[in-house]
């Protein structure tokens, strides 16, 4: 077992195992519609990740996730040779996701990873009408803009982002690192399998990471009636964050 | 000589909606710190939302497993509705690994306050994918002339 990097005090990454270098660091944090925990969770299970490193912080609820009897924390990263994940089982306080956030980056910074991709939602509010749900795309640079362009993906213009992906994005332009946001179609207060699946499958596209989502949209409404009680926590944090932020049409300052 | 810096309109808004945010905040922890799930009466909250327009309110709630035919929404009084759905198959803790509670559920039940006057006679129900939709005409529609 090794002991991580001590990025800060009140934000640790706890490694157990050696982490690959130059790897895809995908992001699954809740968020509209769980889209980003619940393709995490997909992903983990079909593509057999498995635990690698895990997050400590004072600025977590005083919680634990137990496991076959066992406890874990509540954001943990998943991995193997090519991919990691970072996924959270629980609703980020909305004061401590900066902090969090941007840990993690800073941690896959140095672990050399190829790009950063946060898998989320986009909410609309006639969802139920819509059956092929679009993924929309957003990324750090102009380059990674253009080859996700070239890649098929429609690209989200002009809006504002709010949630974790906001920050990944806004601190891995900063410091350099390739980012790229998808964000599917989904319902605002309702876990979403179905745009979890779209997600998967558009990340395909782009990466080259092929996961199966036949289970995932077989199981969709056993999925629902799971995430429940983690989408009422999320609802509070989006509240706190000003979510609905992203309905706004900004002021254009080119 | 007093030093107290005079407080414009727009600063009293801002605290007034500072307030009013943070009451609705213990308001909502007040009525979300509960469980989801009632084990006594072997009933399930579904997620719900309300969205007010200027014509109606539109209160969904997402039903997984509801049976359509099961699925009743009833007026308690002028402002709260009572939903209520059968599900397709029994649920159990333990079938998301849970052994540490007993029970199984296989009813979604919830009653749900609506914001605004609306008639619930001429309320309109549609089940869409597992989400119900409740449209309830609004009653009162004011209409302040310009002079």
């Amino acid at each position: 077992m090794f002991e991580g990097l001590k990025l800060s005090e009140e934000v640790k990454i706890i490694e157990k195992q050696k982490i690959p270098s130059g790897a895809t660091m995908l992001f699954g944090f809740p968020d509209v519609g769980l889209v980003g925990v619940i393709a995490a969770s997909h992903m983990i299970s079909e593509l057999n990740l498995t635990e690698v490193a895990y997050l400590d912080s004072e600025l977590l609820p005083p919680l634990i996730v137990l496991h076959e009897g066992l406890p874990h924390s509540p954001i943990r990263i998943f991995g193997n040779h090519s991919v990691l994940l970072a996924v959270s089982e629980t609703a980020v306080p909305a004061d401590a996701i900066q902090h969090i956030m941007r840990t993690l980056v800073d941690w896959g910074k140095n672990k050399n990873v190829k790009v950063m991709i946060s898998m989320s939602g986009i909410p609309v509010q006639n969802r139920q009408d819509i059956h092929e749900l679009k993924v929309f795309g957003a990324a750090s640079n102009s380059s990674v803009l253009k080859t996700i362009q070239d890649k098929g993906m429609e690209i989200l213009k002009e809006g504002y982002m709010v949630g974790p992906q906001a920050i990944i994005m806004h601190y891995c332009a900063r410091i350099g690192v390739p980012a790229i946001t998808m964000l599917a179609q989904c319902f605002y207060n309702y876990p979403d399998p179905e745009a979890a699946a779209a997600t998967v499958k558009e990340l395909a596209k782009i990466t080259g990471i092929k996961v199966d989502v036949s289970a995932l949209l077989e199981k969709g409404e056993e999925i629902r009636l799971r995430a429940r009680d983690v989408m009422k926590r999320t609802q509070r944090e989006l509240a706190k964050m000003k979510k609905t932020q992203e309905y706004d049409i900004p002021v254009y300052i080119s | 000589m007093s030093t107290r810096k005079k407080r414009s309109i727009f600063d009293i808004i801002d605290e007034y909606f500072e307030g009013l945010d943070e009451w609705a905040e213990r308001f909502r922890e007040a009525m979300i710190e509960r469980p989801s799930w009632n084990q006594r009466a072997s009933t399930i909250e579904p997620l719900r939302d309300i969205l007010v327009t200027p014509d109606e309110v539109i209160v969904t709630a997402d039903l997984p497993y509801a049976e359509e035919s099961s699925v009743q929404v009833k007026p308690l009084n002028e402002d709260t509705i009572e939903i209520n759905a059968k599900m397709t198959r029994k649920v159990r803790f333990a079938d998301f690994g849970i052994t540490q509670h007993a029970g199984e559920f296989q009813t979604f039940h919830c009653q749900t306050r609506i914001p605004v006057p609306v008639d619930t006679k001429k309320m309109e129900i549609h089940l869409k994918r597992g989400i119900l939709e409740i449209h309830l005409p609004r009653k009162h529609r004011y209409r302040i002339p310009i002079e």
